[in-house]
């Protein structure tokens, strides 16, 4: 017969042991052997307790807590996890990224692709042009620092909500530009 | 007649605890105050050092009180405890092995001619050695060996509080004493 599995063990020196294995283990010395050892580490362990603090510790111990609480409360750190400035951080970064692409996007398309798209052939298209290549202008030689540090942040979300604001024509053609140059990009 | 309020000493921890939700803080106190010793003492035998204990203890208050709100009673508030205690301990314990607290120096011993004072000491000595040993062990070992032998909980509740099978705690309950019985064995 096969001896005791760590289970088996475990349910031996805890009493749980089924009869059929009780018998095995009546007749194995080393079954019997390996449990008086583990028996004799757990009587080992159960016997040490744990030091006592000095008794000054308890009182000063409930009150460390409770600053502990209320700096907790005050440094806002009930947020959840996944809120903190760790993880908001790259988000914002990720998120001006997408930005900055889709305002240089207007320019780079003006200058590779001669067939302009309906949408921006509406009278205002020029102006409207205009104003986005000004803009990337402005911001195309700014860096996610200098940015930071003039106060331009971005919260998660915002370069969603810039493109839900487009109309129907606009987010079609702003596809087909990512669409170009992904395109672009892989050959 | 209005019966006279009972102090919130001899609340029972569930009222105390809605008390606490509903943002009395002295409620609280009384919980710290039932469960700091245990708390500590868990986190103890996870790091053998009075400092580091103090502090897991208290930031496993800390994340308690955080999360009070969620506590549905489904268990004791002492098993939950332990629960939020071996997280912290688990999240914080290094794998290196812990620093422990210095063994005192036994040289003011030596001219004890009282046998009782020398057995006692021999006792100490091994009590140390013990408690270096489980805080040597592996984290999963260590927090099985910890809430079976010292806190009586059952390896459901074991495999519970860390997030595992039953079969996978009786396996970590097995190495740990396996690997205690091997640590003990070296000593000299």
């Amino acid at each position: 017969m096969t001896h005791l599995t760590p289970d088996e063990l475990i349910d031996a020196m805890e009493g749980l042991l089924s009869e059929e294995r009780q018998s095995h283990l009546a007749a194995c010395e080393q079954c019997q052997r390996e449990l008086a050892g583990l028996s004799n580490a757990l009587t080992e362990a159960k016997q040490v307790s744990v030091p006592e603090p000095s008794p000054l510790f308890w009182p000063n111990f409930s009150q460390r807590v409770r600053v502990a609480i209320d700096q907790d409360a005050s440094t806002g750190n009930n947020w959840p996890a996944w809120l903190r400035w760790q993880v908001l951080l790259p988000l914002g970064a990720v998120a001006m990224i997408i930005l900055g692409l889709m305002i240089s996007m207007p320019k780079q398309a003006r200058n590779d692709d001669a067939s302009v798209s309906a949408a921006l052939q509406t009278p205002e298209a020029p102006e409207a042009l205009d104003r986005w290549v000004m803009l990337a202008d402005l911001v195309g030689d700014i860096d996610l620092d200098t940015a930071s540090a003039a106060g331009v942040t971005l919260m998660p979300g915002d370069a969603e909500q810039a493109v839900l604001q487009l109309t129907a024509e606009e987010q079609q053609e702003l596809t087909r530009l990512l669409k170009a140059e992904l395109t672009r990009a892989k050959s | 007649m209005v019966g006279a309020v009972r102090p919130l000493t001899e609340l029972d921890d569930s009222v105390l605890v809605s008390a606490a939700v509903a943002g009395n803080r002295e409620a609280f106190d009384v919980l710290v105050e039932r469960h700091r010793r245990t708390v500590y003492q868990v986190c103890y035998r996870f790091v053998n050092n009075h400092e580091d204990a103090s502090d897991l203890a208290q930031d496993a208050f800390v994340r308690a009180w955080r999360g009070l709100k969620n506590f549905k009673g489904q268990s004791a508030l002492s098993t939950w405890l332990y629960r939020i205690a071996v997280n912290v301990c688990l999240n914080r314990v290094s794998a290196k092995t812990p620093a422990t607290e210095a063994i005192e120096s036994t040289d003011h011993f030596e001219d004890v001619r009282i046998e009782g004072a020398q057995h006692a000491m021999i006792r100490e000595e091994r009590a140390v050695a013990v408690r270096k040993a489980i805080a040597s062990l592996p984290k999963k070992q260590r927090a099985t060996l910890i809430l079976r032998t010292y806190h009586d909980m059952s390896h459901q509740q074991i495999a519970d509080v860390l997030g595992s099978s039953e079969g996978a705690v009786k396996a970590n309950f097995f190495h740990a004493l396996v690997n205690l019985k091997k640590i003990l064995g070296s000593e000299p």
